[in-house]
């Protein structure tokens, strides 16, 4: 088996950064869950895609060995910095952008000292590898993409891990409901901005937990622009592509509020 | 306190391919140049703003974007290298900038007084964005005049444009009072480029001019008729229009950077001047100034009083 684990993880930095705020520590501990059923899966790399890594040209790849360093959110910067640590995997990530070349896909690989790497990104990151032991082929979100050619982006990085023998995790780092509070609130009542809002996040997860793909998939459209779903929810393109469209479930480790937009980290059953 | 006043405001878009062009020490990648008519168009604002002798440049980009309320930069000094995420090919940019925090926490207060949502950004660590270095070396690469950053709120998105840009509105407003009460000379910098469709592939060498040309013809056309008008100095005109040029031409004017610079000088009916039109990876982009000194519209204590 190629893909022994899959997750669709918040990109929402909070969660790291203030744990000790009762409902994004939730999300937090949902978020350690995930990390010990990724580590006992014993993947080789972990493959992960991020709504916030946004491209605009091509489809980008981390082809950097090492990237570390110091980031700080935009809009969190309040609650502390975002250090981080990475290693990539290189090999496959050569191969990934040779096999997005193949298949039409215009693709670049970043190797820069000082390229910024986004909330999301080490924030799965960092929950997922904590002690990280695991290296990772990281790829970004071509905003003029959509989810048929993401879930093809998907499916040529796990076609790409099939053939180098490689065991991944994969992982689509995104929100659910987009909407957020405009002013400051009391963190600690946090909620998801509407009902309505917070309705279709529940049966988005439902659909998940049900293994309803096509379900999902038919959803996905209306649940992106009644819930302004994170980047049209295509990170969960991506994971069906990777998936080749198939999971039999789905373990909902969290889901709650950050900011009154909805987060989730699901673990699918494959 | 003597009341200070805004002396000027530039249209001052971020490509970050004129840095790159230019070969500062500042950015590691090399060029063969490319870009020229563009980056002349800087150079003679370059000296304006020099003639000007302001105390503080205050910039309002589109890449530090902003959910809860409008934010300032508020550490004296800011340093590090920042990496522009889409074009990193090009800029990679070490930057050391001094804040005028107290301009920035009036602006801060004024704009929270007049029922903004506003923030002062304090984290030390943080990584100033590339439209905001862009547009600050190529109007000022010394690098020796205070600033004040603020962001973008993603209302004009978020929200719809009218709503959005009227926030941009009373944010202008709020500058223009800080920056009265706090005695500044100042320069507004709009950190905005105009038609914003591109080409999706760049080529192979990024500076090969041949290549160079606007990407849609309908864009470079409603470019030219907004470029006339600012020139003709029909600044209701050109806001009556804004919300179509937005949409048509995708301009990026819509993240509100335009609308706060044109507020906070009153949205004065003179003739901007125009400095230079250049596409940059077929995007249209002008350098243009209004000089509200030569336009008699500050309070007699223009460039020569002060000189006197
Ligand atoms: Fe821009």
């Amino acid at each position: 088996m190629t893909v022994v684990a899959a997750f669709l993880v918040p990109g929402s930095p909070l969660p790291l950064l203030k744990p000790e705020n009762p409902p994004w520590g939730r999300i937090a501990a949902g978020y350690q869950r995930a990390g010990r059923a990724l580590a006992q899966a014993r993947p080789d790399t972990i493959l992960l895609y991020s709504t916030q890594w946004l491209a605009v040209l091509d489809q980008l790849w981390q082809a950097r060995p090492r990237v570390a360093g110091l980031h700080v959110d935009d809009n969190w910067y309040d609650y502390g910095d975002l250090p981080f640590d990475l290693a990539i995997d290189t090999e496959l990530t050569a191969g990934c952008l040779a096999a997005s070349a193949a298949a039409g896909i215009s693709a670049k690989a970043v190797d820069y000292d000082g390229f910024p790497i986004d909330s999301g990104t080490i924030t799965a990151c960092r929950f997922l590898n904590g002690d990280g032991r695991l290296p990772f082929v990281l790829t970004s979100n071509n905003i003029y993409h959509d989810w048929a050619a993401t879930e093809r982006l998907g499916a040529l990085a796990a076609g790409v891990a099939r053939s180098a023998g490689r065991r991944i995790a994969v992982v689509g780092v995104g929100g659910l409901s987009g909407a957020m509070f405009r002013e400051a609130i009391d963190i600690r009542d946090d909620r998801v901005a509407s009902s309505a809002d917070d309705r279709w996040n529940r049966r988005i997860l439902e659909l998940l937990e049900r293994g309803d793909v096509a379900g999902v998939k038919a959803e996905a459209p209306r649940f992106a622009a009644e819930a302004r779903a994170d980047m049209g929810f295509k990170h969960l393109a991506f994971i069906l592509g990777a998936l080749g469209g198939r999971f039999y479930g789905a373990r909902i480790h969290a889901y709650g509020p950050v900011y009154g937009s909805g987060a989730a980290v699901v673990e699918f059953r494959l | 306190m003597a009341q200070g006043e805004i002396v000027a405001g530039f249209l001052a878009p971020h490509p970050p391919h004129l840095v790159y062009g230019e070969n500062p020490a500042q950015n590691e990648p090399r060029s063969q140049g490319g870009w020229e008519p563009l980056r002349w168009a800087y150079e003679r604002a370059r000296k304006s703003l020099d003639e000007l002798k302001p105390d503080v440049l205050l910039v309002h980009s589109p890449h530090w974007m902003t959910h809860v309320g409008h934010h300032f930069l508020g550490v004296r000094n800011l340093s590090g290298k920042s990496v522009d995420p889409i074009f990193p090919n090009l800029f990679r940019y070490t930057f050391d900038l001094t804040v005028d925090v107290e301009l920035a926490e009036a602006c801060c207060a004024e704009a929270a007084e007049a029922g903004l949502v506003t923030k002062m950004m304090r984290n030390p660590n943080f990584r100033v964005d590339y439209g905001t270095i862009t547009t600050l070396h190529m109007i000022r690469p010394q690098w020796d005049i205070p600033i004040v950053g603020i962001s973008a709120n993603n209302s004009p998105y978020y929200l719809n444009t009218k709503e959005g840009l009227g926030e941009m509105d009373i944010l202008g407003k709020a500058t223009r009072r800080a920056i009265e009460k706090t005695g500044r000379r100042a320069v507004l910098l709009a950190s905005n480029t105009l038609c914003h469709l591109h080409f999706h592939e760049e080529p192979a060498t990024p500076e090969d001019m041949s290549q160079e040309h606007p990407q849609n013809y309908d864009g470079y056309k409603w470019d030219m008729r907004i470029i006339d008008l600012l020139r003709r100095g029909r600044t209701r005109e050109v806001f009556d229009l804004l919300p179509q040029f937005i949409e048509e031409a995708f301009a990026e004017i819509k993240s509100g950077a335009f609308t706060w610079m044109f507020a906070a000088m009153g949205y004065p009916e003179i003739p901007g001047e125009l400095h230079g039109y250049g596409t940059v990876i077929g995007t249209g982009n002008a350098v243009m100034e209004w000089n509200l000194v030569k336009a008699g519209l500050t309070r007699g204590g223009g460039v020569l009083a002060r000189a006197g």
